[in-house]
């Protein structure tokens, strides 16, 4: 069971069984490879398939004509990164790469025939897209109530988790392929002020992030700034 | 008694008869809460999720200092803690105004999903709609102003109140203080009342009596930057009728 999608859903729910594993396999109609920065669904878009992320990164955000744009998420190895289009169809916002991907490719006929016939299955996909929304109001929280500071050392805090758990982090080393606008477009600041709020973290010895590799030097010291606490990303393993 | 609810369900389409009897029999007897009454806590896994039958309630997130954020605006019809079915919420919800709410055993709906797939979609399809809205305040919070920050909270609160078909004469129950909206918009409470003088005494709305009035829907609109999309989920834009009408563009 090497697909990062399984390995997610097996670390919340040890409950899952060689079939339910196999039959999200047989689901995949082909995989693609993706270069950096490439839209992969766009808002307004009706969608017929979902695509699951196997490598790289990629992210979500919402645009106005004006230029103003807004990260709504981060996907790491082991997303679905539009599961919502299943049963949604339209989307509301737009999905593109942040650096080469893998992706799995599920159409929407095959998550039907899954959700028809795997109950238990159907609802951890259900679960996969709460613990979006759980990770979005986090966000929501962040920008409403945490400083500009505060919330970048959350985001590090959130996505080391997030990777370790797909077993990407190694030694609280991880890549981050993220520009310092990018940056600014998920924390809700300008360039200016992400770099500063990342200038800050280094100089207070909490990470460094050089050459998109960030590396946590004093990870209890980078929770207590961002009040981190887990419990949102459901990393408790229960049968669920 | 769940009319709303099921409306909500058939967003993308009628339920069979059955469907709508088994959603019938899964809600259960509706129980009376008084207004500023914490109904859903912050982390548990409570037996029961609750549908909204009356009033209104706001679901929110609060740092360890004590510092708090409202994250959603419930309107009746709305499903105040689905979240409950597939894991423990992150979140707690307080009633605005005295309540009627109407409970769901989760382990029945688990089970109603189970055998009846389709149905398990259209309550997916809910949590999916909520997800979406957090979007569209994520997006204010990080890229709009403060005043069409506020006027884009307005905005989707009357609008998902006449979905609900609780608006009449242009005014519709929302009976919150300046600390509510502040606590929603991220802002601090001078702030929010400045916002708010601005809005009034651009002809766009009134806040008074426990109610929204709104003088100028089109002016509203475009104030918010508001468009009305991401309310529905649906394959089609639908235009939805209402008061000036149209939809605001967005690209």
């Amino acid at each position: 069971m090497t697909n990062p999608f399984f390995r997610k859903l097996l670390r919340r729910d040890r409950s899952l069984t060689e079939a339910e594993a196999r039959a999200l396999d047989e689901a995949v109609s082909h995989r693609i490879e993706v270069d950096a920065d490439v839209e992969l669904v766009r808002q307004d878009e009706i969608s017929h398939q979902s695509l699951l992320l196997e490598q790289g990164w990629a992210c979500r955000y919402g645009a106005l004509p004006d230029g103003r744009r807004q990260i709504l998420a981060l996907h790491v190895s082991g997303d679905f990164v539009d599961l919502q289009s299943f049963p949604l169809k339209r989307m509301d916002h737009t999905v593109a790469t942040l650096s080469r991907c893998r992706i799995a490719v599920y159409p929407h006929e095959n998550l039907r025939r899954l959700s028809e016939t795997m109950p238990h299955l159907t609802r951890l996909l259900w679960m996969a897209t709460l613990i979006d929304a759980a990770i979005l109001r986090q966000w929501l929280l962040g920008a409403g109530q945490r400083s500009a500071l505060e919330r970048a050392a959350h985001l590090i805090c959130e996505l080391f988790t997030r990777l370790d758990v797909v077993g990407a982090a190694p030694d609280g080393v991880f890549n981050l392929p993220l520009t310092q606008a990018e940056l600014g477009d998920a924390l809700g600041v300008s360039q200016v002020h992400a770099n500063r709020v990342v200038g800050e973290l280094r100089s207070r010895g909490l990470v460094t992030w050089r050459d998109e590799t960030v590396r946590i030097l004093d990870w209890p010291g980078l929770q207590a700034l961002a009040e981190f606490d887990p419990t949102y990303l459901m990393l408790e393993s229960m049968d669920r | 008694m769940a009319g709303r609810l099921i409306a909500n369900l058939e967003g993308h389409g009628p339920l069979a008869q059955e469907e709508r009897a088994a959603v019938e029999a899964l809600v259960g007897p509706m129980k009376t809460l008084p207004s500023d009454t914490e109904l859903v806590t912050d982390g548990e896994a409570a037996p029961d999720c609750h549908v909204l039958m009356e009033g209104q309630a706001f679901r929110h997130k609060t740092l360890p200092d004590g510092r708090r954020q409202i994250v959603f605006f419930h309107v009746p019809g709305d499903i105040l803690d689905l979240q409950l079915a597939g894991m423990p919420v992150d979140y707690s919800v307080s009633t605005l105004a005295m309540c009627r709410v109407a409970p769901i055993a989760r382990g029945r709906l688990a089970d109603l999903i189970a055998l009846r797939p389709r149905l398990g979609q259209a309550f997916w399809r809910l949590s999916l709609l909520e997800a979406a809205i957090q979007r569209e305040w994520m997006f204010g919070m990080g890229r709009r102003t403060a005043y069409a920050r506020v006027a884009h909270l307005l905005c989707e609160v009357y609008a998902r109140m006449q979905r609900a078909d609780l608006v009449q004469n242009n005014r519709c129950r929302f009976p919150i203080t300046q600390n509510h909206l502040a606590d929603a918009a991220g802002l601090s409470g001078v702030h929010t009342n400045r916002v708010l003088q601005a809005l009034r005494a651009n002809g766009l709305i009134e806040l008074r009596s426990r109610e929204l009035i709104v003088r100028d829907w089109a002016g509203l609109v475009a104030a918010g930057e508001f468009d009305a999309a991401y309310l529905q989920g649906a394959a089609e834009r639908v235009a939805m009728a209402r008061p000036g009408g149209g939809l605001a563009a967005r690209g």
